[in-house]
């Protein structure tokens, strides 16, 4: 079931009223209903992968509580890399199985012997990378002994597969989202309310700018030989906000929608392309992801301890499985390779945490210096997106050998709806630089005014949402990771 | 709480309220001043190609005739009203832009009656049985009255597109009393002929190869079609399907048009015209699947000695 769908419209808010219907019963009927409804939601893609699921739940939920019932460390290690491997085994399978056995192909064929790689026709079920991080936090943190294993099967259970966040994140640690599901939830009216703007502005950040964007970026990156340096250039930047307005879009739907249930998630994007360098996009792009990995990656691996070598060694690694996670395909692991040679000057000279507050606090424009450091970094991810957008590496350097030609001074390829789409990216632009000091934008914009005026700005943005969205069938672009 | 989660939803409810106000004023404000090509999801094209305008107000004054005709632009572009009245037969023609049956649904349920016609000739263009149908909606509630049918219509789709031509329409036809343009004989290369007809003035086409494509026919549109057939069958008249002619090179792009042939044949009466008379592509169409008026008389001429018209 997708967010910007009519389903989706009936589903809320008859689960919201049954919710709160329930909301004097016992936590465990709460829920239950919450995996009851979860999993519809779920099933509704494919209900055959809800055992995948149920499975993922029931070990982690049982390693827990073999790892709360034994201190022998070697049998504490043997439960964790149980979870480990069946987590990470899925995953691997139907995400990767193809992928290596093509690469694998590829590479005997360098060595001058043809091998038919063995393909199977797997289907990638939708949301895995991000459900098995989640449960992977889970038995990681509970080996660590920072968390107390749940006794509670029911919390577990729908702590994996809370709808929200079950197919595109945000990744959340048990420790943040578990004791939610252990205590009682009141209904608060000011929560549901921010939730229910949050999800307005999400909407608008998915069926506006993100769709509207993909026309464009689809049509030139489809066609790409036909076009000069300046079109693909265009393209990569309307790339740049179409996954931003799609990633950032579910985030906030997701988002709003558990806070509609009592639920706090954790904040997934902080305005990244406000960012004065890539060190600080990179702390405030698809943040629950980069703490994961940080916390169960990179740190183990020695962090930022150890000599210039280790340094350099521990950032690729982190940028390459980022890159990797994101998709099976070369130009996922290019494109976090660009983007650790990006961040590793920043990093070695000890310059990736000069911006740690967001740009221009307090002020109503940047200076001059920061919107220059504003526009660098942008363009930087711009050229990065490239890989990411593109079909495979050899499409991507055909794009790079364009955006570096002579064809990039020519007139950008445009018709009457990228006018459209330029004037509602301005408008994004300045709603977001307004409200960038809140968790996300909308967030306290006109909230000191009169309800007429606000409601009159909310329903601006239903009638843009009706005015401009895009009428061709778009997936968000996450489900597939 | 529970006093909290009331006032939610009387808050939730009153918003929605505000907002649909809101949506309607900004659809009909923005409607009138904004040019079309700044209006991405408002499609409202009054007065436009295929003078559908013209043909919904002339058909409001137009009682018991002998044939109509039903279909897509191969309808108001195929048969020519005068050719018929030349051989006294009286006739109106209710094509109109890319018509498939949902559309066509709608019109023999607000004209049928009035029309009672003796002989209907449903001409069916095999792409009208793949596609949603959207784009003609949006023509049928651009230049006809709407009514129930068109709400009804709206919320089949349940495409945003046709809701806010829906929107946009309905508040001209009420305080307007009509629609934004006025309908005009001569649009370009086109001329209204009165009876429903539209007679390309010029023509000058160049064929091009097509590439071979399936037609893969929707559910829906069949089972609205079988709905028409049975509707005109029940008004008394004698129901004729007609495939028009299309350029050969066109005609011989899509790979199963006999599968298609015998789907329709069991429907009713079928006649397709490609099969039956010889026509040249750069002659006599002014595009890959149109006629020009040289082949509308070769086309008409025909049609005329094959379906038994004359009356008892």
């Amino acid at each position: 079931m997708l967010f910007n769908s009519i389903e989706f419209g009936i589903f809320l808010p008859i689960v919201f009223a049954i919710y709160w219907l329930i909301s004097n019963e016992k936590i465990t009927h709460q829920n239950a209903f919450l995996i009851l409804v979860s999993y519809f939601f779920y099933g509704w893609w494919d209900w055959r992968f809800l055992s995948l699921i149920a499975f993922s739940s029931s070990v982690d939920f049982w390693i827990g509580l073999q790892l709360s019932k034994t201190q022998d460390q070697n049998r504490r290690k043997f439960f964790l890399w149980l979870s480990i491997l069946v987590n990470l085994g899925f995953l691997g399978f139907f995400k990767y199985f193809n992928f290596f056995a093509q690469s694998f192909s590829d590479a005997f064929t360098l060595l001058g012997q043809n091998i038919e790689p063995i393909r199977l026709k797997i289907i990638l079920p939708v949301g895995i990378s991000f459900y098995t991080f989640q449960t992977l936090s889970y038995t990681i943190d509970v080996y660590k002994k920072k968390l107390e294993p749940t006794q509670d099967i029911f919390a577990f259970f729908a702590f994996v597969s809370f709808f929200p966040q079950l197919v595109a994140g945000p990744i959340e640690r048990a420790s943040n989202l578990l004791p939610q599901f252990l205590a009682k939830r009141n209904f608060n009216y000011h929560q549901a309310v921010d939730g229910l703007r949050q999800i307005l502005w999400g909407l608008f950040k998915k069926m506006v700018i993100a769709d509207n964007c993909a026309e464009y970026a689809n049509h030139i990156f489809n066609n790409s030989p036909e076009h000069s340096g300046s079109t693909i250039l265009l393209a990569a930047a309307a790339f740049a906000f179409q996954i931003y307005g799609d990633f950032s879009g579910y985030s906030d739907i997701a988002i709003g929608t558990s806070r509609l249930f009592g639920f706090n998630l954790k904040r997934n994007f902080a305005f990244p392309y406000f960012s004065r360098d890539m060190a600080e996009f990179w702390r405030r792009w698809h943040i629950s992801l980069s703490t994961w990995f940080r916390d169960y990656l990179y740190i183990p691996l020695g962090g930022s301890q150890g000599g210039t070598s280790m340094k350099i060694r521990n950032t690729f690694i982190i940028f390459l499985v980022s890159g990797f996670w994101h998709g099976a395909n070369w130009t996922f692991i290019a494109w976090g390779a660009l983007n650790a040679i990006y961040f590793l000057p920043l990093f070695l000279f000890g310059k990736n945490r000069n911006h740690l507050e967001i740009v221009a606090k307090g002020k109503k424009l940047p200076s001059f210096y920061e919107f220059h450091q504003m526009l660098f970094t942008f363009s930087l991810a711009v050229l990065a997106w490239v890989f990411f957008r593109a079909e495979n590496l050899d499409h991507a350097l055909e794009c790079f050998s364009k955006i570096f030609s002579t064809s990039l001074f020519n007139s950008p390829w445009y018709d009457g709806n990228t006018k459209i789409m330029l004037g509602l990216i301005l408008f994004f632009v300045v709603i977001e630089w307004m409200g960038r000091e809140g968790e996300y934008a909308i967030e306290r914009i006109f909230l000191s005014w009169k309800k007429y005026i606000r409601w009159s700005f909310y329903a601006f943005l239903i009638f843009t949402i009706g005015m401009f969205m895009s009428t061709e069938e778009s997936p968000f672009i996450y489900f597939q990771f | 709480m529970k006093k909290e989660i009331i006032h939610f939803t009387k808050n939730a409810f009153w918003f929605s309220v505000f907002a649909l106000a809101f949506y309607i004023v900004a659809i009909c404000l923005l409607g009138e001043i904004l040019p079309s090509k700044w209006t991405k999801n408002l499609i409202y094209n009054s007065g436009g190609a295929g003078h559908s305008l013209n043909r919904f107000e002339e058909v409001k004054n137009v009682k018991n005739v002998d044939i109509l005709f039903l279909g897509s632009s191969h309808t108001y572009r195929g048969f020519d009203n005068r050719v018929f009245y030349n051989n006294d037969l009286t006739s109106f023609n209710l094509g109109s832009l890319a018509q498939t049956p949902i559309q066509t649904e709608v019109l023999l349920n607000r004209y049928l009656n009035q029309l009672n016609p003796t002989i209907t000739i449903y001409e069916v263009y095999p792409i009208a049985f793949t596609i949603d149908g959207i784009e003609s909606s949006m023509d049928l509630i651009s230049n006809d009255q709407n009514d129930f049918a068109s709400l009804k219509m709206a919320t089949n789709y349940n495409h945003i597109k046709i809701y806010n031509s829906l929107i946009f329409s309905s508040y001209r036809q009420f305080f307007f009393q009509k629609h934004k343009k006025q309908g005009e004989i001569i649009i370009g290369n086109d001329r209204y002929i009165p009876g429903g007809f539209v007679e390309k003035i010029k023509s000058n086409f160049k064929p091009k190869s097509s590439k071979t494509q399936e037609l893969v026919f929707k559910k829906k549109q069949l089972a609205t079609f079988q709905k028409n057939i049975e509707s005109l069958e029940k008004s008394g008249t004698k129901v004729y399907l007609v495939q028009a002619p299309i350029t050969s090179d066109y005609y011989n792009s899509f790979s199963n048009l006999s599968e298609f042939d015998s789907l329709i044949n069991s429907y009713g009466e079928y006649s397709n015209f490609n099969k039956m008379i010889e026509l040249t592509d750069s002659l006599h169409f002014f595009d890959a699947h149109h006629l020009n008026q040289k082949g509308v008389e070769i086309f008409n001429k025909k049609l005329l000695e094959v379906i038994p018209f004359k009356k008892e």
